[in-house]
């Protein structure tokens, strides 16, 4: 229980970090996005308490704004690839047959490529061509969600099909079917339940895999496009000065470990409670 | 067993053919060709050659009949050059194969053995419980190419005892060790935490199993419990995620063959991906894809083997 | 109790890594300096000198083979196979007149008598002819297809002279361009043998450590491909001897870690033609300036932003004056790059012979900027972006290429620096690919693109600036006017400059040039971007061009101190 908790605690006081993001800008009177270029790698001070970056922007700041973006991709990412994953593992339980062949073969063919530089291939896509918007924030985000949650269902889809499908096989399960209980309450009374524990430990584990995505996506230049800050793409660029600023890569860096961390935890915690 | 094996072949078949043309459609698809990129670069190309250009490159083609070509081209053996390397893609790959089989497989091995240690400590000696999940849970954290960097810096630079990257200049296996030790480790750290894990979990359950007591009061010693009852039970598990990793043996990994400028497969595929490379990006994912699949049936079958339950 | 304890493999891995970790100090130190290993940060693809045109390929063949002419240094054009550069003057242009009775030109280059490919057999017309005769036929695909269909007629009497017959007649003859003489020994039977695969079957694809394709100081004796080629000296080399026995290059891409390599000493020096980005070599030189020296030289890379005409907001030539003067770029300059690259005033190189020096660049003038989008109708609105009559915000794209951390990190600057005066920019940055290949060539951009046009001395920039040259779906979208910039009076000029042979008439037609593109902004220059070159303390006599002949061609005068 104490994993459980120490990981709701970190991820909580990141999430409460994003959340007083504005205040602390306010608070500090500095502007998150425009550059200046008379502070450019100041070092730490009263007015920007982590420095400047390259642009001469507050890295606290920054860093309390990519908060915002780097677990919003987590959190939407996981939830995307759970959401699809049961569908999918549910459908192919259910149904069985031709529908479950032909899904685990997906499944299967999905895992099978290598996933890292088809998400290279579909981040260079154009977001206009599939209806998507064009720049800003919430957009990247947006691509980003949808490419990794392309490829996270597999593993989700999986774990709920072998869940149902044990629950299905249970003889009070089977007796309930055969007495014309209807299937949506077979659903709600046997399957979910059995189903909500594994499926959050994936979630959870989802969310850190996402956050990891992230940053590798911007290490690449296919990530969160600047001026917006992403844990991900500050790490990336410092990366490139890294030797004559390296402390500011090692906050991004810092944050990233936390929440993955932390989701990890959260996960750990979770299935220990199961069992 | 032959049964099962006649079963799936067929399918691996169907799912690689279908994985090729989701994967050339999809190359094909991106915006950019190899031919209005060279029109950036030569400001002389009118619009007829560009037409020629097309033509020359087969660009003037349906992208359904170039999968067919291609495909069917395979099929004879012929797997076509690589566009961005001017060369056979099969002479293309094999450098790159070579450098991630000897890279991952140095990582793998070396993170599966400290992982399965780990895990069986933590297994066996509760004290250490905390440390190995604390390890685990940090290696796992780390972004893969903020910690090649630190490794580099420290290691490279500041200390000058390692070469910050590239490929070994003079011969000998020292010289070749040399350079692994870091990207190596960089690898091995990031994958070291799955196999403690699941060596943690599968080995407190297997220390539990009934036989495992009776072998307790056959007056056994502890350590040839360990070792000789429960860690075999214990690797069953461990059996899927080695065969999910024997994929990443040929996929190679990206991000650290670029932080250590070493060739590999990961590079590779992404660059002939993002070059319009159709040659050589299929023949590269086809590969892995083959790897993967022929890997995860041996793993189900060595699974039956050892566990007469799912036999 | 037996049991192996899990932390000995970690111990022996420990004991494995110290016996690996000797100094790296002790071994660079320990060889003498016969050896030079420069890095670069892009990989090679084919090695044939006129297919594909790569600047890590032209570095890497500046040491292995001589193309017929280039610039130097000074920017002058000059012979590098031949024996001198032909011009009216020496007799080596002549006018001519083509068989359909117009005014044309013949050139004559005289090959140098050293000239040798790797196998001893002397370099010779028959090289010429081949190259040319590949050139001509479109299936072999050469670049520069317009050189290849102007040269309509070879001609040579002897081994060592070569004449080629244009079409036309312009100043810049002389130059030989990608015509360069080709092993016709080894690859002519390749090409007769299979025109159309001739790109991929090529002895410099197939066989690139044969000696008989190099004819430069070095040649290629090993190619590891994406990651490295070596060279060693060229034994039939007959000119001045290089002081390396082998050069490596090898390709880091990562630009960290190409400094991490740098540092560790395992590559001794970067090349300026493609190696680190401006502000990293600054920080560099700020932190290891004993050890290295660090050389900046503005080169032909003219950094702007195109801006797309057909805009509505961007039709009126007021407000493109305005976000001009709203960029300070002496300050990007200054805060950036150290104060290490000139601003533009147009699109012609302060070193270029046809500069007007009495143009000066668009100042920084908040003043004058809001004065004219006031003018232009448009006024200050509650968030502090001007709106016009209708209510419309001043608002457009503004985009380069994702991952080019030097342009991204300018473009938010410019960013800032527009909303000040009340434009608001959104930042849409694309994969180099996207954006090349489709946004700017197929004219999808709305707003403003910030890339670089590489070009080379007095370089006519019909391509860029001509009517004609607006990309169409039905012109197969090419040519390079991507702003869409349509005047009457700058077509004739670009139509008249390449055929007005006398310098002293061409430059008041190259001064009303930049006088157009000055007022008229179709693209906002910003600067003429340096190449950093960041050499080790011992080396000396590099001598970085900036222009399109790498330094690598004058390798002969590199030498240890």
């Amino acid at each position: 229980m104490t994993r459980l908790r120490l990981g709701l605690a970190l991820l909580a006081l990141l999430a409460a970090g994003a959340l007083a993001a504005p205040a602390v800008a306010a608070w500090l009177g500095v502007d998150p996005e425009l550059p200046d270029l008379l502070a450019l790698q100041a070092a730490p001070s009263a007015a920007h308490p982590l420095g400047t970056d390259e642009l001469g922007r507050d890295i606290l700041v920054r860093l309390l704004l990519g908060a915002r973006v780097s677990l919003a991709v987590g959190l939407a990412a996981a939830l995307a690839s759970t959401a699809i994953g049961l569908a999918a593992g549910l459908l192919a339980a259910w149904r069985g047959g031709w529908v479950d062949a032909a899904l685990m073969r997906l499944a299967d063919g999905l895992l099978a490529l290598p996933s890292l530089p088809l998400l290279v291939l579909l981040a260079a896509m154009d977001p206009a061509a599939i209806g998507l918007p064009r720049g800003g924030a919430a957009a990247d985000v947006l691509r980003i969600v949808l490419i990794l949650a392309l490829f996270g269902w597999v593993g989700v889809a999986r774990l709920a099909r072998a869940a149902a499908l044990s629950v299905l096989a249970r003889d009070h399960v089977r007796a309930a079917r055969a007495l014309g209980v209807s299937e949506a309450r077979l659903l709600r009374r046997h399957v979910a339940p059995a189903l909500a524990a594994p499926l959050t430990v994936a979630g959870s584990l989802a969310v850190a895999g996402a956050i990891l995505a992230e940053s590798t996506l911007s290490f690449l230049g296919l990530g969160i496009q600047p001026p917006a800050a992403s844990w991900g793409n500050m790490l990336a660029n410092a990366q490139t000065l890294v030797f004559s600023a390296p402390l500011a890569a090692l906050w991004p860096g810092l944050a990233i470990a936390l929440a993955v961390a932390g989701a990890m935890l959260v996960a750990d915690g979770l299935r220990e409670a199961q069992r | 067993m032959l049964r099962i094996v006649a079963g799936r072949l067929p399918q691996i078949a169907v799912t690689l053919a279908l994985l090729s043309l989701a994967a050339y459609l999809a190359i094909g698809a991106m915006p950019g060709d190899p031919i209005s990129l060279a029109l950036m670069a030569d400001p002389r190309l009118g619009p007829a050659d560009v037409a020629r250009m097309r033509a020359l490159h087969g660009l003037d083609q349906p992208l359904l009949a170039r999968w067919w070509a291609w495909a069917t081209g395979v099929l004879r053996g012929e797997f076509g050059y690589s566009r961005l390397f001017a060369r056979p893609a099969a002479e293309v790959l094999w450098p790159a194969l070579r450098g991630s089989l000897v890279l991952l497989g140095t990582a793998l091995a070396l993170a599966a053995a400290l992982g399965v240690a780990a895990g069986m400590l933590a297994a066996l000696r509760p004290r250490w419980r905390g440390a190995v999940d604390a390890v685990a849970l940090l290696s796992q954290a780390l972004p893969a190419f903020w910690l090649g960097i630190l490794l580099i810096i420290l290691f490279a630079v500041t200390l000058g005892w390692l070469p910050a990257g590239g490929a070994p200049e003079g011969e000998g296996l020292a010289e070749a060790l040399r350079f692994l030790v870091l990207p190596v480790a960089t690898l091995a750290i990031a994958h070291l935490a799955a196999y403690a894990r699941h060596t943690a979990a599968s080995m407190a359950e297997v220390l539990q199993a009934p036989w495992i007591t009776a072998a307790r009061a056959r007056g056994n010693p502890e350590s040839r419990i360990a070792l000789r009852h429960a860690l075999p039970n214990a690797a069953v598990p461990l059996l899927s995620l080695l065969a999910l990793d024997a994929g990443s043996l040929v996929s190679g990994a990206l991000i650290t063959e670029t932080v250590f400028a070493r060739p590999g497969m990961g590079k590779l595929l992404t660059d002939a991906v993002m070059g319009n490379d159709h040659n050589l990006a299929l023949l590269a994912l086809l590969l892995v894809a083959a790897t993967t699949l022929l890997a995860t049936l041996a793993a189900d079958l060595a699974q039956r083997a050892l566990d007469p339950r799912l036999a | 109790m037996q049991m192996a304890t899990p932390g000995r493999p970690a111990m022996a891995a420990l004991a494995l890594l110290a016996a690996l970790a000797a100094p790296a100090a002790a071994r660079s130190q320990g060889t003498p300096r016969d050896t030079l290993t420069i890095g670069i940060s892009q990989a090679t693809g084919t090695f044939h000198p006129n297919i594909e045109s790569m600047a890590a390929k032209s570095y890497i063949l500046g040491f292995a083979r001589r193309p017929l002419t280039g610039h130097g240094p000074d920017w002058l054009p000059l012979c590098l196979a031949c024996d001198a550069f032909p011009t009216l003057e020496n007799g080596g242009v002549a006018h001519d007149t083509t068989p359909d009775g117009k005014p044309g030109m013949r050139v004559t280059w005289r090959l140098r008598d050293s000239l040798r490919w790797g196998d001893g057999r002397p370099v010779t017309a028959d090289d010429l002819r081949f190259a040319w005769e590949a050139g001509r036929a479109f299936e072999t695909g050469f670049g520069g297809a317009e050189f290849y269909r102007s040269a309509y007629e070879f001609l040579s009497d002897g081994p060592r002279s070569v004449t080629l017959r244009f079409d036309r007649a312009t100043f810049d003859a002389g130059s030989a361009d990608n015509f360069e003489p080709l092993p016709a020994h080894i690859d002519r039977p390749i090409w007769e043998a299979d025109r159309r695969n001739y790109r991929s079957r090529t002895a410099y694809d197939t066989d690139t450590t044969n000696p008989a394709l190099w004819n430069g100081p070095y040649r290629v004796t090993a190619v590891q491909p994406g990651a490295g080629v070596t060279l060693e000296r060229n034994e039939a080399w007959a000119g001045p001897a290089p002081a390396f026995r082998r050069i490596n290059i090898r390709v880091v891409e990562n630009s960290a870690a190409l400094e991490a390599q740098l540092l560790a000493g395992q590559v001794d020096m970067v090349a300026g033609e493609l190696g680190f980005s401006l502000d990293q070599a600054i920080a560099l030189e700020r932190r290891a300036r004993n050890r290295f020296r660090v050389e900046y030289r503005p080169g032909l890379t003219w950094e702007h932003l195109d801006l797309r005409l057909d805009n509505p907001v961007l039709a009126d030539r007021r407000v493109r004056q305005a976000l001009m003067m709203a960029i300070d770029r002496p300050r990007i300059i200054a805060s950036l790059f150290d104060n290490r690259q000139p601003v533009a005033a147009t699109a012609i190189h302060p070193d270029d012979p046809m500069l007007d020096k009495s143009l000066a660049p668009w100042p920084f003038d908040p003043a004058r900027a809001a004065a004219l989008l006031e003018e232009a109708g448009w006024r200050p609105g509650p968030d502090g972006i001007r709106r016009n009559a209708d209510g419309a915000r001043l608002a457009l794209d503004l985009q380069t290429t994702a991952g080019n951390r030097s342009r991204e990190t300018v473009l938010q600057v410019i960013q800032g620096q527009w909303r000040a005066a009340g434009v608001e920019a959104r930042i849409a940055n694309q994969p180099p690919r996207v954006l090349f290949g489709e946004t700017l060539s197929q004219r999808r951009f709305g707003g403003a693109v910030l890339f670089a046009w590489i070009s080379s001395p007095e370089n006519v920039p019909r391509s860029t600036l001509h009517s004609d040259e607006i990309p169409t779906a039905e012109r197969n979208w090419s040519g390079q006017n991507y702003p869409g910039y349509r005047n009457p009076e700058m077509d004739a000029l670009l139509e008249a400059l390449p055929r007005e042979l006398d310098a002293g008439k061409r430059r008041p037609m190259w001064a009303r040039l930049q006088a157009l593109t000055h007022q008229d902004l179709p693209a906002l220059p910003l600067w003429h971007r340096a190449d950093a070159h960041v050499w080790p303390q011992w080396i000396d006599g590099i001598r970085p061009t900036g222009n399109m002949s790498p330094s690598s061609l004058w390798v002969t005068d590199w030498r240890v101190r």
